[in-house]
């Protein structure tokens, strides 16, 4: 029923030559061969393809807003078209109960056979009481609907690790969806956005090949994410050339130099951004002479923040809580009580020599 | 006085340990100037690579540090009485005993003096989280090394989730060292002094002296 009044009410309406276009462009981000792309077109207008449940939990709907508001109109149509979304919180037309109810309609006619995406992260504490949707818990829906999907796709940072609610303190507990849902197989797209190329991709080999992209020890499907930002950056010549850009403003970064100096996170993060860009305009950030915030790293927010630093103030996994601080001065201050408390000891032996109460003598 | 001397030290050991003297020392200049290069060539057309060859070389001493713990670890099985491991940890009476002795020695308290040819418990007890500290920091750079292979990614990120957490990890173990040599060096020399075993000397020639009157 949606998708009949998306077409009426958005136009969304793909013309055959953009449809082979979006489709290529996947098959590109994947490392399929050309030949492959009239499989995933075929597999892409299969009447028999699996219904999507998009679902919102804590989140800004800017992964949403970054699909359809792609500059190339296509993929952004190309995703509506492929993906028979049944119930989409942000694109559909019903609302209230009729909304409900579709929801309810496409998990009760389609057990184990839908596509369940997660959009946002869920919060666990109190009961999950923090975000609700129709009076129930978001922890509630996802157990319903998860477990009854085929797979879910957790697309961006929020879904895939809990992103920004999940930062420190993280006063709802809200986590990734991987984290509360076993039994069905999860595939994370992190990113903040993520690029809508690979969610296309990723929902075409789905659809091609039936089963999910190989992934990564972080669920994320090494097509996408098998690569540092690092080893595929176009300043990356001014990287090993010691060519860096000090300030904002200055003469390197007018030239175009590496901005490692800036805080750049690009060599820990895995994402294809250098690769498959922004927008089709080309651009990721660090084409913009801004550094990578790593976006796609599970507790970004906490370990990469401030993002004009080197090393920031992070958390050690195994520490808990621990916060490393400017990690140098404070290790300039332990080397420095070392060399004190070496002194003291030291002073204290040539004492005992020269006052002559040595023993050993 | 009459010194006696003894075989300590077999040439595997005082091979790992100075390989992984200069290793370190290596990896912790070239791995400040990976953290903080203070250089910036600006020009273009130099050709020079600072960071290119900064990291090459710190590469080679990663691997040359990762040998040498390899070396170490068997050792601490295989190696000679003094470098087992079951020698210097307190986890036997005497070494146990051992341990009491030593603190109570380095406070200048008179607490009796136990001859050992091997090292002291406390001193054990610090090379071996060294050991084991190394071990991550080696787990850490492969993980940055290799951010592709399967293998790597599975233990670095069992261990440090992300790449930042691991690099930051790298970062403060770089400290521990630091401070380990410091102290390391500070205690070798007083032991040096006052126990008179010749213990500098015998990480050249692997010999120490012992005194039985002393
Ligand atoms: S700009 Fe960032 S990603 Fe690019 S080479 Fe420099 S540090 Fe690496």
């Amino acid at each position: 029923m949606s998708r009949r009044v998306e077409d009426q009410g958005t136009g969304i309406q793909v013309s055959r030559r953009g449809f082979i276009k979006g489709c290529t462009m996947a098959a590109a981000a994947l490392g399929l061969a050309e030949t492959m792309v009239p499989k995933l077109v075929e597999a892409a207008t299969s009447p028999k393809r699996p219904p999507v449940v998009w679902l919102h939990f804590q989140e800004c709907t800017g992964c949403t807003e970054s699909l359809l508001r792609a500059s190339h109109p296509d993929i952004g149509k190309l995703i509506l078209d492929i993906i028979s979304l049944d119930y989409h919180e942000t694109v559909m037309a019903p609302s209230g109960f009729q909304a409900e109810k579709s929801l309810d309609d496409a998990v009760s006619g389609n057990v184990g056979k839908f596509i369940c995406v997660v959009e946002g992260a869920i919060p666990t504490k109190d009961g999950g009481i923090y975000c609700k949707i129709a009076d129930r818990t978001a922890m509630d829906i996802l157990d319903d609907v998860g477990s009854k999907a085929a797979a879910v796709i957790a697309i961006g940072t929020c879904a895939s690790f809990g992103g920004i609610q999940a930062a420190e303190p993280n006063p709802t507990g809200a986590v990734g969806v991987t984290k509360l849902l076993s039994g069905t197989p999860v595939i994370n797209i992190p990113g903040c956005p993520p690029n809508p190329i690979s969610f296309l991709g990723t929902v075409l080999h789905y659809l091609t090949f039936k089963r999910l992209p190989r992934t990564d020890q972080l669920g994320r499907p090494l097509f996408a994410y098998g690569r540092k930002n690092h080893d595929q950056c176009e300043r990356r010549a001014h990287f090993d050339e010691g060519r860096f850009v000090e300030q904002f403003g200055d003469e390197g970064h007018r030239q175009g130099y590496c901005l490692y100096k800036m805080g750049c996170k690009g060599p820990q993060t895995f994402a294809n951004c250098p690769a498959v860009r922004f927008n089709d305009a080309d651009v990721w950030p660090v084409s913009c002479g801004h550094g990578c915030v790593g976006c796609t790293e599970p507790d970004f927010w906490d370990t990469m923040s401030p993002f004009y630093e080197r090393l920031p103030g992070m958390t050690i996994p195994a520490g808990g809580r621990g916060i490393v601080d400017a990690a140098t001065s404070k290790g300039k201050v332990i080397l420095g009580a070392a060399a004190g408390a070496v002194g003291i000891h030291a002073a204290v032996g040539v004492g005992k020599k020269i006052f002559g109460n040595n023993e050993d003598e | 006085m009459f010194y006696e001397r003894h075989q300590a030290w077999s040439v595997l050991l005082r091979l790992f340990h100075w390989s992984f003297v200069l290793s370190i020392i290596t990896l912790v200049i070239t791995g400040l100037y990976i953290h903080f290069p203070w250089t910036n060539t600006m020009v273009i057309g130099g050709s020079s690579f600072p960071m290119a060859t900064m990291r090459y070389i710190h590469f080679i001493a990663g691997f040359v540090f990762s040998a040498a713990l390899m070396v170490r670890a068997y050792l601490l099985l295989f190696g000679n009485a003094q470098e087992r491991f079951w020698d210097f940890l307190p986890i036997t009476p005497r070494n146990i005993k051992n341990l009491f002795t030593t603190l109570g020695r380095y406070l200048y308290l008179d607490v009796g003096h136990e001859h050992r040819l091997g090292h002291n418990a406390l001193a054990g007890i610090f090379y071996f989280l060294t050991f084991l500290v190394a071990a991550v920091q080696v787990v850490a750079g492969f993980f940055m090394l290799y951010p592709e292979s399967a293998f790597w990614q599975k233990w670095g990120t069992l261990l440090f989730v992300s790449q930042q957490q691991g690099r930051g990890i790298h970062y403060l173990i770089m400290w521990y060292f630091g401070i380990f040599a410091v102290i390391h060096i500070y205690i070798v020399v007083w032991n040096d002094i006052f126990s008179r075993n010749g213990l500098i000397s015998s990480i050249f020639s692997g010999a120490k002296y012992i005194s039985e009157d002393y």
